[in-house]
């Protein structure tokens, strides 16, 4: 009847036994590392977060909504300002209010001010303002990556 | 440290209903691992020491499951990225080379093991054959063999397509062209396989599916029964040893645990009670450590290959325009060079007569002569008709490879078979 | 029985396991020192040395180092050049060397709706330079050599039109004048001797072209083409015309263009429009609407484009029927009205209605490929070997002494597949007359043989040259 090792392992074997568990593991952890990194994406395929408009002067006076990227670009004279225009409750788009002050979200009725922050409504947080600066061709970019606070604008 | 929060882990509630057994110390407990396992229930509790020797089996079986187990492992990873689609698959291709993370090692890594796992498939079956391993009682172990040898194709034939390259594309509109010769329902099984007369978006996802749900999953409740019956027929196949006479058997004492009892008892090639146990060893750790040794051996053997040699992406499929010669992947090239003598008799009959063959020799053969023998010399008939139709199989495949060139002609090996700069008009 | 004890295997157990994470490792760090890296951190350290404040340094500090990509999907395609080439917007690194460069003249196609491959080709989605420039195996379109640049405008516009690309409409001009379409089809209209053109820039290299226009022959094996007899520079304007025949359909956004403003495009619509049948030029033309001569000097462009726009708006009771133009084909009519609509301009204008028959015929003559067998005077032809005809495909001055009008006409229509040959028992002649029976209107017909049967020569010594 064959022994199992159970109890009679000697320091050689020992020391085998759990080096070999030891670098079993670590190929283990390294596959798994390797596979995990596999999963993060490297580009997206999506509208780039840096999004590049038009020349500042192909936009009116007052608010734009650009449509590919959401958000609301608002002019004042040479001042520049963009706001997301995603809820921040669920992520629906909001529209501007009939007095053209402040934002309302139509799927749960969350009101925003004119700078973004909650009245009334289920939304936790006042909408975030993208930062805008202009590009080395001279375009806007406006950067959802970067947040600002909304009296910050591009000066042209 | 960690082993000690490792026992107050497994001595707790929460951990005693994971872990029933803890690590085993004695006979009973390492018998107890093998039975309350759901991973290692597979295997008995004891195997016979034979199980334990490297050229009993050469491992063939067990290295087959581990490539199937490495192929839907990156395989799955895979699926993150790729596209079925006729308009996004070979770029997603691109994507895989490109833009992901060990994208390409994983793909490199799934197409070695996937011609490595047809090799070792094929090695597997000789080597049943060889052992006279197929006779009574494990019949019908072999034919649940030949069905995972069949699916083992399948799932390579179906794989190959997803690239959607000039290689996958005409390969497949060659390989589904010789099943379209098979009498009376060729055309009909051609038609379902491609879901339309021609290779297209329909074929694809439909190999898609094929691919990566339908064979995987016929191949998983396969590849059980098929372990299953191993046990079920008495473990490994080997040579008939003398029955003990009444005499030799001492007296045994049986102990209160019936089933311990069980197994301490069967002996033989088929399991039966009351006759001493010998030659039968602990699954653990006996097995499953030159299991664990022979799954970093496969992954290695994997590994290397996946590193040095990227797997082959041609250009995007054209559907005009085959490359000259079209040729079948490696596995097909002996039928595709039968066929291109006969399309009848080489894609009709001869597979026909191979499989059916196979199918029926262990209700043929079926005189208990060498089991468990490598090449017994009472088998000469029998190993010499195998040895000759795998070696003319073989032959042919090489032929296929690499002495077939443009237009199917016969040219040096050397030359480059794809004809060099053949553009259309 | 400790045989069977894994015990003498122990050893294996962490050669293995290391050898299996050395070999993961291994292969997982094959992916992460890709080349593109090296670049961006080579531009980063250009960023942070060029940075003169701190908020530049800051900038130039968070540069990240990533694939980028620009998505077009009305193309089709996904373009990551600027992965390497970082700086192809940025003016301040005019002239810097390649991949860290400036991209002159990109304003009027801007990058992320144009992309990079659109125009130069190569493999967008790749990551490394040669794969990039599709210089590999497998990869059909590398990119093009930038003295082919210009063949790539073609996808959108107009050969004729393009003002930075002179070098394609000369390959179209030279594509008409020669007759190549009376062997080859293009877009539908054409010979059948030789195959289609439609997508020969998308099948044969640009040294493939240059060579078989050089010698078709030795190219395609059994040619029956003859050597394009150019310069260097025209062959290569050919060249870069055969290349923009690439077949690529292209979505509306991206044709929206097609018609740039230009005097060209407005001479054509002029022509095709038939303006000249209510207005007249140089005293030839319609009565209905006002002489257009030098109209330049009496209308700015302002009133001339709101008066295509909407006549009746802009003259109330005009007549002048408000055409569907786009805005581009307003504005090409507009240049061309404003510069070229001198009395003595009418001549060149090539409008059907003013000419006479035989000026039709010679058109029609050119715009059938006539030349590309018959020749340019359509005296010398090109060779045709063992054809009874001297081993040439016929000239045509002497057509009328050979033929009634009524005879030259079923000839052209019904033509002629089978060439006697010089020697019965020598190869068919490869070249024939096909027949142009669906393809040329009865109009063009009838010019067609008027001008041909006004080829006789005038004098003696051009029949004793003949």
């Amino acid at each position: 009847m064959s022994e199992g090792t159970g109890g009679n392992l000697n320091r050689r074997d020992f020391i085998r036994l759990t080096f070999g568990w030891a670098a079993a593991l670590f190929a283990t952890g390294a596959s798994a590392a390797a596979g995990a990194r596999f999963m993060i994406p490297n580009v997206l395929y999506e509208p780039d977060r840096r999004y590049k408009a038009l020349k500042p002067d192909d936009y009116p006076e007052g608010v734009t909504f650009i449509a590919e990227i959401r958000t609301f670009l608002i002019r004042n004279g040479d001042k520049f300002r963009a706001v997301s225009a995603v809820c921040t409750h669920l992520g629906c788009t909001v529209n501007l209010s009939a007095d053209g002050k402040g934002f309302h979200c139509p799927c749960h009725g969350s009101q925003f001010d004119e700078n973004g922050a909650v009245v009334s409504g289920p939304a936790p947080k006042s909408l975030p303002w993208p930062a805008v600066s202009l590009s080395r061709d001279g375009r806007l970019v406006i950067d959802a990556s970067q947040q600002v606070p909304p009296s910050q604008a591009l000066v042209i | 440290m960690p082993k000690r929060l490792w026992m107050l882990f497994c001595r707790s509630r929460v951990g005693r209903s994971i872990f029933r057994v803890g690590l085993p110390t004695s006979n009973l407990e390492r018998m107890q691992a093998a039975v309350s396992s759901f991973v290692l229930h597979i295997h008995p509790a004891k195997v016979h020491a034979r199980t334990l020797k490297f050229s009993t089996t050469l491992g063939l079986g067990l290295i087959s499951l581990y490539l199937f187990i490495i192929l839907a492992a990156t395989g799955a990873l895979l699926m993150f990225y790729y596209v079925p689609a006729t308009d996004q698959a070979y770029q997603s291709m691109k994507d895989l080379e490109f833009v992901v993370t060990a994208g390409q090692v994983v793909r490199n890594i799934h197409s070695w093991a996937a011609h490595l796992m047809i090799v070792f498939v094929v090695l597997h079956m000789c080597r049943v054959f060889y052992t006279a391993a197929y006779k009574p009682p494990r019949e019908f172990n072999w034919l649940i063999g030949l069905g995972l040898f069949l699916l083992t194709l399948g799932l390579s034939f179906t794989g190959y397509l997803l690239p959607w390259d000039q290689l996958a594309y005409w390969a497949i509109t060659v390989g589904t062209g010789i099943a379209g010769y098979a009498p009376l329902v060729g055309d009909k099984m051609k038609f379902i396989l491609l879901g339309g007369h021609t290779v297209g978006q329909a074929a694809l996802i439909r190999f898609y599916v094929l691919h990566v749900v339908a064979l995987p999953a016929v191949m998983v409740i396969l590849i059980a029964i098929h372990l299953w019956r191993v046990r079920r027929d008495g473990g490994l196949a080997r040579p008939e040893e003398p029955e003990p006479t009444p005499q030799q058997m001492p007296a045994i004492a049986l102990p209160q645990t019936k089933t311990y009892g069980l197994m301490e008892l069967a002996r033989g090639t088929t399991p039966s009670v009351g006759a001493p146990a010998d030659d039968l060893v602990f699954t653990w750790p006996n097995l499953l450590f030159r299991e664990i040794l022979i799954f970093l051996f496969v992954f290695a053997l994997v590994l290397v290959p996946a590193i040095l040699w990227n797997a082959p992406l041609e250009e995007i499929a054209n559907p005009v325009y085959p490359p000259n010669p079209a040729k079948a992947p490696w596995y097909f090239l002996g039928l595709q060079e039968l066929v291109s003598h006969s399309a009848f008799w080489g894609g009709v009959v001869v597979p026909g007569l191979i499989v059916t063959a196979l199918a029926v020799l262990p209700y043929l053969d079926r005189k208990p002569r060498g089991v468990g023998v490598w090449f017994s010399g009472q088998r000469k008939v029998a190993i010499t008709i195998f040895t000759v139709c795998l070696l003319t199989m073989l032959t042919l495949t090489v032929i296929g490879r690499w002495f077939r060139g443009p237009n199917w002609a016969l040219q040096a090996p050397w030359k480059p078979y794809v004809a060099a700069e053949e553009r259309r008009p | 029985m400790t045989e069977t004890s894994p015990r003498n295997l122990y050893p294996w157990f962490p050669v293995l396991g290391l050898v299996v994470g050395a070999l993961v490792i291994v292969a997982y760090y094959k992916d992460q020192f890709r080349e593109w890296k090296e670049w961006q951190h080579a531009y980063i350290q250009q960023e942070l040395a060029r940075a003169a404040t701190p908020t530049q340094k800051a900038a130039a500090a968070r540069i990240p180092v990533e694939v980028r990509q620009i998505l077009l999907p009305g193309l089709d395609r996904v373009d990551r050049c600027e992965t390497c080439h970082l700086v192809v917007d940025d003016a301040s690194y005019a002239g810097f060397q390649q991949p860290l460069a400036y991209h002159v003249n990109h304003d009027r196609h801007p990058f992320e709706k144009f992309g990079c491959t659109i125009c130069h080709q190569g493999q967008g989605r790749a990551t490394t330079r040669e794969a990039a420039h599709g210089q590999v195996a497998h990869w059909d379109r590398p990119m093009l050599p930038m003295k082919y640049i210009e063949s790539a405008c073609a996808k959108c516009h107009l050969p004729s039109d393009v003002p930075g690309a002179p070098r394609l409409a000369r390959g179209q001009a030279l594509f008409d004048q020669l007759g190549c379409i009376g062997c080859h089809k293009l877009h539908g209209v054409g010979g059948v001797i030789g195959p289609e053109l439609d997508t020969v820039g998308a099948t044969r290299s640009p040294d493939w072209l240059a060579e078989h226009f050089k010698s078709p022959a030795t190219v395609t094996a059994g040619s029956a083409m003859p050597p394009v007899a150019v310069n260097d520079a025209d062959l290569e304007a050919l060249t870069l015309y055969m290349l923009s025949l690439t077949g690529e359909p292209m979505s509306d956004y991206y044709v929206s263009m097609k018609t740039l403003p230009g005097l060209e495009a407005g001479r054509r619509l002029f022509a095709e429009k038939g303006c000249i049948g209510c207005h007249s030029i140089g005293g030839q033309g319609g009565k209905v609407g006002p002489p257009l001569d030098e109209v330049g000097k009496r209308h700015d462009a302002q009133w001339i484009i709101a008066h295509f726009r909407n006549p009746q708006a802009v003259t109330p009771g005009s007549v002048m029927p408000r055409f569907s133009f786009t805005e581009q084909e307003i504005r090409s009519l507009t240049d061309f009205l404003l510069t070229n609509t001198a009395s003595s301009m009418i001549s060149s204008l090539k409008i059907p209605a003013l000419m006479t028959p035989i000026e039709r015929g010679r058109e029609a003559y050119v715009k059938y490929g006539c030349t590309g067998c018959h020749g340019q005077d359509a005296n010398t032809g090109i060779r045709n070997p063992n054809a009874k005809t001297a081993q040439q495909v016929p000239g045509l001055k002497f057509v009328s002494e050979g033929y009634t009008k009524d005879e030259l006409k079923k000839r052209i229509l019904g033509g002629q597949k089978e060439i006697v040959k010089l020697d019965p028992q020598g190869p068919q002649p490869p070249l024939y007359m096909p027949a142009w029976r669906s393809r040329i209107a009865e109009g063009e017909l009838n010019d067609l043989v008027e001008y041909l049967m006004s080829l006789v020569p005038k004098s003696e010594q051009e029949k004793e040259a003949f």
